[in-house]
């Protein structure tokens, strides 16, 4: 299982990075491939590459608002989580995102 | 149902991103704007800076400023219709922060709070057009910023904007005849609305209103409103740290930057804070800002200069009551806020202890 992602919060400074550690942590510890871009107040961070979102199975976003370049992951399945949810509840964020590709 | 409540969330994730692409900004100009206040003299035709690098400073803040609102109207459009709704949220927010008419009232941040809505949705509109494929090409870069500005353009001055104007000069009526009555229910209206729209068009109304009582040599109204201006950032600053369970660390953080523009008298600091949570924030500030008026209206305080808050503190009279109605007024805005607000979920305590 390959799994990509953007997570970004409206400040930008402290939720979209713990949002990214807990995404990438939860599915690393069920050995699934893991990249979570983040999109914080400075700028595009961890930058998702084309090859790497065509590889994917799955797109998570924990976003709570707009994101630049959401138009890269057509056509991918995309589970829209809340940032909040991310840090508090990935392994819950995770399994509901696996329902897409079950 | 389920419609409605995807369109609300569209909504909410356009203001938080349009408040957020805003906040460097109210920063940066308002930080930058009360450091050159300090150089500042307070005189009767507002504070005036000698000092020719404090000067300066204050004209940059003030392009910070003028940036901020159509930033603002910009990413609410560009969150709602993406790239090709920057262009005209940001026109559009641009000529809202932009005096019209005769009056020159601008509608300020509210104005294009609601210009960058509608430019969203305008866009996105025109965005399911069916068109030729011949015309594919330019709809992006020709045909839909051109559309979009026009037609809301003038939507905005012949529908938003001649309201505005003819609100404006009745509230300056209403308020000339009921300051000739009762001063605390003068006092209690004035705190309620002065800063409604934190620096929009009733404040400017207000302080329309307060100069022109001003030359006919009455001070009292100006001294009331002098001391509310502050209020509102003071007032969140105070309560993110007498409330920890209410607010974010973020929240914390940001806030402090709000404080030192209230203390400078820059009311635009609470801002941001107010977009995010307008319905329990704004009634506190009002109340807050009321409480301030009705205060000074006590205590006698004048004002014979048109800025606010503690920076003016030498010129006013009776200068310890208006600390007096500045303190209350915010310490009764932040404990409303406080109670008003939902206490933080769970959720973003646990992210909080993980910081």
């Amino acid at each position: 299982m390959k799994i990509v992602g953007v997570t970004a919060c409206p400040t930008g400074i402290a939720h979209t990075y713990m949002a990214q550690e807990s995404l990438e942590k939860e599915c690393r510890k069920r050995g699934y491939e893991v990249k979570i871009e983040t999109q914080g107040s400075i700028g595009i961070e961890n930058e998702l590459e084309q090859n790497e979102i065509d590889a994917a199975d799955l797109v998570i976003l924990g976003i709570s608002i707009s994101i630049e370049g959401e138009e890269r992951f057509e056509n991918k399945p995309i589970y829209n989580a809340n940032v909040g949810e991310c840090v508090s509840n990935p392994a819950k964020v995770v399994n509901e995102a696996l329902k897409l590709v079950q | 149902m389920e419609k409605i409540k995807n369109e609300l969330k569209t909504l909410q994730k356009a203001l938080m991103t349009g408040v957020s692409y805003m906040m460097p900004l109210v920063v940066a100009g308002g930080i930058l704007m009360a450091f050159s206040l300090m150089g500042g003299t307070p005189t009767a035709t507002g504070m005036k800076i000698t000092i020719p690098f404090l000067n300066n400073l204050n004209i940059i803040s003030k392009a910070g400023f003028a940036m901020m609102v159509p930033v603002l109207g910009g990413y609410i459009a560009y969150s709602i219709a993406g790239r090709p709704g920057l262009a005209p949220g940001f026109i559009l927010g641009f000529l809202a922060n932009n005096p019209i008419g005769d009056t020159a009232i601008k509608s300020g941040f509210l104005g294009a709070l609601l210009m960058g809505i509608l430019a969203g949705y305008f866009v996105k509109w025109m965005k399911s057009w069916k068109v030729p494929n011949s015309l594919k090409a330019i709809m992006p870069i020709l045909i839909i910023p051109m559309i979009s500005t026009f037609v809301l353009g003038m939507f905005y001055i012949y529908v938003v904007a001649g309201p505005v104007v003819s609100l404006s000069t009745a509230l300056i009526g209403f308020l000339t005849n009921l300051s000739k009555q009762n001063i605390i229910i003068f006092a209690i209206v004035l705190g309620l609305i002065c800063e409604i729209d934190m620096g929009g068009p009733i404040t400017k109304t207000v302080t329309i209103f307060t100069i022109a009582m001003m030359a006919e040599g009455m001070f009292a109204a100006n001294g009331m409103y002098r001391a509310a201006v502050g209020v509102p950032p003071l007032a969140i600053m105070l309560s993110t740290m007498l409330f920890r369970d209410r607010w974010t660390d973020g929240d914390r953080t940001a806030s402090k930057s709000a404080g030192i523009m209230g203390f400078m008298g820059i009311t635009e600091g609470a801002i941001p804070f107010v977009v995010n949570d307008l319905k329990h924030i704004l009634p506190s500030t009002m109340i807050g800002c009321a409480v301030a008026t009705v205060i000074a209206a006590l205590g006698g305080v004048t004002s014979p200069v048109p800025h606010g808050s503690f920076i003016t503190l030498p010129v006013v009279t009776n200068p310890l009551w208006f600390v007096v109605a500045i303190v209350a007024g915010s310490l009764v805005g932040a404990i409303l806020m406080g109670i008003t607000r939902p206490k933080l979920t769970t959720e973003t305590k646990l992210e909080q202890s993980k910081e």
